[in-house]
């Protein structure tokens, strides 16, 4: 069998009406959504079917009914093959105690099917290039929590699959380490061309890594598209920083036809601005008041507000279509 | 940014690679789980002491046999006076020791071994439950190794086969070389005529295996730590053991009693597999041997039920 | 998020404890500092002077003083600075080995300061077999209450945290969220003044992580003073932007962020600003950022300025900056602005977020 990239196949997921039951309960329901390689982040609250789909995708679970494919592999069929393509990152710290690293991440190239001494090989050279080169030797118990994660990815890697599916990669990261991981991911998928999907509790992962976003709710897929194109653009909203007491020059800024939506206490304004505005104003008031304008941002939606909009129509729209459902 | 200029400026071997080649099948993931299990297994210093003791035993046996062997050949007709009590032949007086110690390369010796060996075999699986099978739950490794292209069964072959390998290692391989070397002892005859206990070895062998195995398998992954484990196995071979004997050669109860001692029963089993005579006086009243087989097959059957009814519900997403 | 919009300032009223520790970088402490901050009021809430604790031979905290009197601060650093160690001195699971913690005036290791300090540990450790209600209650009767005042207190935390409703599982069944909820219910109990709150918020998804922070900021409202530890800096920007930033187990700066990142003077603001339009005819057709970008060069505090490539979908140039004391120079920049009559889009500091503050001084600090 040769080995499959992500270039080969249009689509690097492709779900049709995918539902999963446990028994009576619906963990997935009639989710339906085709993904070209890339970089996809996967949102969701608790509870809204991001495992079922995760162990779904992985070939652990067999779908319920629909069908699917992933990078070519038709789903429920041969989950060996599949795995075999993807690298997986897990939540849980998934080290086997005594090992060392290089070994650890050797015997993971070893059931991904790598010949012995091709996974060896492979292993230090993807430790070297995590930079965990210094750290192959020391036993997994003696990893630190950056380090670990950092393994973890190592294992996924060590067969070079054209796709990661990585599960919480940054929870319990240090802001650096976290910073780091994102770096790592990044280059990732951008340089080395490796299709991802990170499912993750972290709004900010998502933003930063990836290109597509998808949120699931109560085993609904509620929304899927670009990131960029998702978020509203709104051009007369503005997020203004000051330096000083606002009090009257927020008088003067509703004399002048702006309204006030929120004032965190700590100098930051976020405003509605009349049609025709000339961020000039702004200066002019500040100066007038002997304020420090320090910030000017337009207040376009991020992630955070664009997941929480969705859910919450979801939710209104939920209570008037099924009033008797159960949470 | 400084970050990316940095990695930018760094040498071609911080560079990732892409890897090409062909994948082996998923049962060829066996071995290593195995394999790492083993290895596991031998790092623990402590345990140590406890191989050496193994092999303490081994050799005891492996130069009694060789000094009997050869003290028999030096020996003259001539009699020689021993203290006091008379006067003996020393080959006779060799042939003496031979049989009381059980070193005549008779199904008696091979079974003696089994059972030294055994004891130490349970030890330290006992100690060793937990790092063979039980951490993997306790510490979440399973998902690791259940997210690779092998499913749950190969999983449970992994594990088992190291605990074979290592069982075989304590009792059978060195079984199968005090077998050897009876033969280049004495003569090649032996390897004809007593080809039946070569049979005998490898079934007594087999039986322990498959049996320690499961339930070694089965107990670490319900109770996975080690003192609960060790709690278990006391109880299992060293309680139970007491009970029966009490009951059945205390209480006059009936000898199928005995067959809540697994011990006993392996034990058995050996006799049968290697055709040990029946032992006079103390265990004589044994059930027989088919019972004994039946309850050691059920019992492994359970254990092979629940652990794979237990490993089927790991899950790997959580 | 409409709900985070409208909730009122309830992080306002809580600033005066900026006073008391106005930016102390470690290394300026002055060593009479505890004559100097001798309220004449009450005793403040939390003090901790010139605290020191070592494992062995291993040192976890290093001489850090600190005092909090109320509203919310976040307790930010690498893993393995300190930060458990220093809350743990804090609530009087430890003790200092140099140096005293006083809470209310009572050393933080009697019975009397424990009545003040509420504490969520970042561990959860919890008798697996109770429901979350059988462990708050039991945790209240641990606290010395009666059986009946247990009962009510029980279920008034567990109401504020919004787990009434479904505290009759298994604790083994709990998702992260509900045990972070579980274990912030067993340290309002005793309705304590200064909560200490470890890691609340991994692991928890966003719409409970959301919830969370309005809880906090109910908490914070209710005159309660928290000190919260995060690695989730965003989600910590949102509650407050008042912070302690540890670094081997010493205390690196603690402020406002603006504060401490207005210290950083080693590194100039990094500042963009978008530019819309032309200039006019008598430049010819240039840009309206060149015309900028020169502008600001004559400024005294600009170090260096940068024209970058516009966006592809708007109609804007960025110019980067680089500046030292901010003050004169967005003094100076509006002055330009007004004077010049340029059209602003965007003026934005890149590098003032508590990541980017955490991250230059971190550098600074292993350099």
């Amino acid at each position: 069998m040769g080995p499959i990239t992500a270039n080969d196949n249009p689509a690097m997921i492709d779900l049709r009406n995918l539902s999963r039951w446990y028994g009576r309960f619906q963990a997935l329901r009639e989710v339906s959504f085709q993904l070209a390689p890339g970089r996809v982040g996967l949102l969701g609250p608790n509870g809204a079917g991001k495992s079922t789909l995760l162990k779904i995708l992985l070939g652990l679970l067999p779908p319920s009914s629909g069908s699917g494919r992933v990078l070519g592999h038709v789903l429920g069929e041969d989950s060996a093959a599949l795995r075999r393509t993807i690298g997986y990152m897990p939540e849980s710290d998934a080290l086997v105690p005594g090992l060392r690293g290089a070994e650890y991440v050797a015997l993971a190239g070893e059931l991904y099917g790598m010949p012995r001494r091709e996974a060896q090989r492979r292993a230090h050279e993807v430790l070297t290039y995590l930079e965990l080169e210094e750290a192959r030797y020391r036993r997994l118990e003696e990893y630190s929590t950056g380090m670990k994660q950092r393994l973890k990815l190592a294992q996924a890697l060590v067969h070079d699959p054209p796709m990661l599916l990585l599960d919480e990669p940054t929870s319990g990261l240090d802001p650096a380490g976290r910073e780091a991981m994102l770096r790592l991911l990044l280059t990732l998928g951008r340089e080395h061309g490796k299709a991802m999907l990170l499912s993750t509790h972290l709004l900010g992962d998502v933003e930063c890594v990836c290109d597509t976003v998808l949120i699931l709710h109560q085993g609904r897929l509620l929304l899927q598209g670009s990131v960029a194109e998702l978020c509203r653009r709104r051009h007369d909203r503005y997020r203004l920083q000051i330096q000083g007491d606002a009090t009257t020059f927020r008088e003067e800024l509703r004399l002048e036809g702006v309204r006030i939506l929120h004032d965190n206490g700590r100098g930051e304004l976020r405003v509605v601005v009349p049609p025709g505005w000339a961020t000039r104003t702004f200066f002019a008031l500040a100066d007038n008041h002997r304020l420090l304008l320090r910030g000017i941002q337009p207040d376009d939606e991020d992630l955070e507000e664009l997941f929480h909009r969705v859910l919450n129509e979801e939710g209104r729209h939920g209570r008037e279509s099924e009033p008797g459902r159960d949470a | 940014m400084g970050e990316s200029r940095n990695q930018a400026a760094t040498p071609e071997l911080l560079h990732y690679r892409p890897w090409r080649g062909a994948f082996r099948p998923p049962i060829a993931s066996v071995w290593p789980i195995a394999r790492v299990a083993l290895m596991s297994l031998f790092r623990k210093w402590m345990f140590w002491v406890i191989y050496v003791l193994g092999l303490l035993i081994f050799l005891l046996f492996f130069f009694g046999q060789y000094l009997l062997s050869w003290a028999q050949t030096q020996a003259g007709e001539t009699e020689v006076q021993l203290g006091g009590w008379g006067r003996t032949n020393p080959r006779q007086l060799i042939q003496l020791f031979r049989g009381l110690l059980k070193l005549d390369g008779g199904p008696q010796t091979y079974h003696n071994f089994f059972s030294y060996q055994g004891y130490i075999v349970m030890i330290v699986l006992a100690l060793a439950g937990s790092i063979l099978i039980g951490n993997d739950l306790r510490f979440g490794s399973l998902p690791f190794y259940l997210s690779k292209p092998l499913s749950r069964w190969h999983y449970l072959l992994g594990k088992g086969l190291a605990v074979a390998v290592f069982i075989n290692l304590m009792t059978t391989v060195p079984a199968l070389l005090l077998y050897a070397q009876w033969g280049l002892l004495e003569s090649w005859d032996y390897f004809y005529e007593r080809f039946d206990l070569l049979l005998g070895i490898l079934g007594y062998g087999a039986v322990l295996t498959v049996t320690l195995t499961l339930l070694l398998l089965a107990t670490a992954t319900w109770l996975r730590r080690t003192v609960p484990l060790i709690m278990t196995w006391t109880t299992l071979f060293f309680f139970f053991r007491l009970l029966a004997s009490a009951l059945v050669d205390g209480l006059r109860f009936s000898p199928r009693w005995r067959l809540i001692d697994l011990w006993n029963s392996t034990s058995l089993i050996g006799r049968t597999c290697l055709g040990v005579p029946p032992r006079p006086m103390a265990f004589a009243n044994q059930p027989p041997w088919h019972e004994a087989a039946l309850i050691l097959g059920g019992v492994s059957l359970l254990c092979l039920i629940y652990l794979i009814r237990r490993i089927q519900a790991v899950e790997i997403v959580r | 998020m409409p709900d985070l919009l409208d909730s009122p300032d309830s992080g306002r009223g809580d600033r005066p404890l900026t006073a008391g520790l106005d930016l102390s970088f470690h290394e300026t402490i002055n060593p009479n500092h505890s004559l100097t901050v001798a309220a004449p009021t009450a005793a403040p809430l939390l003090l901790c002077q010139r605290v020191s604790k070592w494992y062995g031979p291993v040192i976890g905290v290093n001489q850090v003083t600190l005092e909090l009197r109320s509203g919310i601060t976040g307790l930010v650093g690498a893993n393995g600075a300190g930060k458990s160690t220093l809350l743990r001195l804090i609530t009087g699971h430890l003790r200092p080995d140099l140096g005293c913690i006083q809470v209310r005036g009572w050393d933080a290791w009697s019975t009397e300061a424990r009545q003040h300090v509420g504490y969520c540990p970042e561990t959860d450790a919890f008798y697996e077999e109770m429901s979350g209600r059988q462990f708050v209650e039991s945790m209240a009767r641990l606290c010395g209450y009666s059986r009946r005042e247990a009962r009510k207190r029980t279920e008034a935390v567990l109401e504020r945290v919004g787990m009434a409703g479904r505290a009759e599982r298994r604790l083994r069944g709990y998702s992260k969220g509900m045990r972070q909820r579980i274990k912030l219910a067993q340290a309002l109990l005793h309705d304590p003044e200064l909560l200490v709150l470890d890691e609340p918020l991994s692991g928890i998804d966003p719409v409970g992580r959301w919830e969370f922070i309005r809880l906090f900021r109910d908490l914070a409202a209710l005159g309660k003073c928290l000190l919260i530890s995060s690695h989730e800096l965003e989600e910590l920007e949102k509650l407050t932007d008042h912070i302690a930033i540890m670094a081997h187990g010493r205390i690196a700066a603690v402020g406002t962020v603006a504060q401490i990142r207005d210290r950083l003077d080693n590194h100039p603001l990094l500042i963009r600003i978008d530019v819309r339009g032309h200039s006019h005819a008598e430049h010819g057709n240039e840009r309206e950022a060149r015309r900028l970008a020169a502008a600001l060069l004559k400024l005294r505090d600009v170090v260096g300025v940068e024209l970058l490539d516009s966006p592809p979908d708007e109609s804007v140039d960025p110019v980067l900056v680089r500046a030292r004391n901010p003050q004169r120079f967005f003094q100076e920049l509006t002055h330009l602005v007004l004077e010049e009559w340029y059209e602003i889009a965007r003026l934005e500091t890149l590098d003032d977020s508590t990541q980017a503050v955490l991250g230059y001084l971190l550098r600074g600090c292993s350099a």
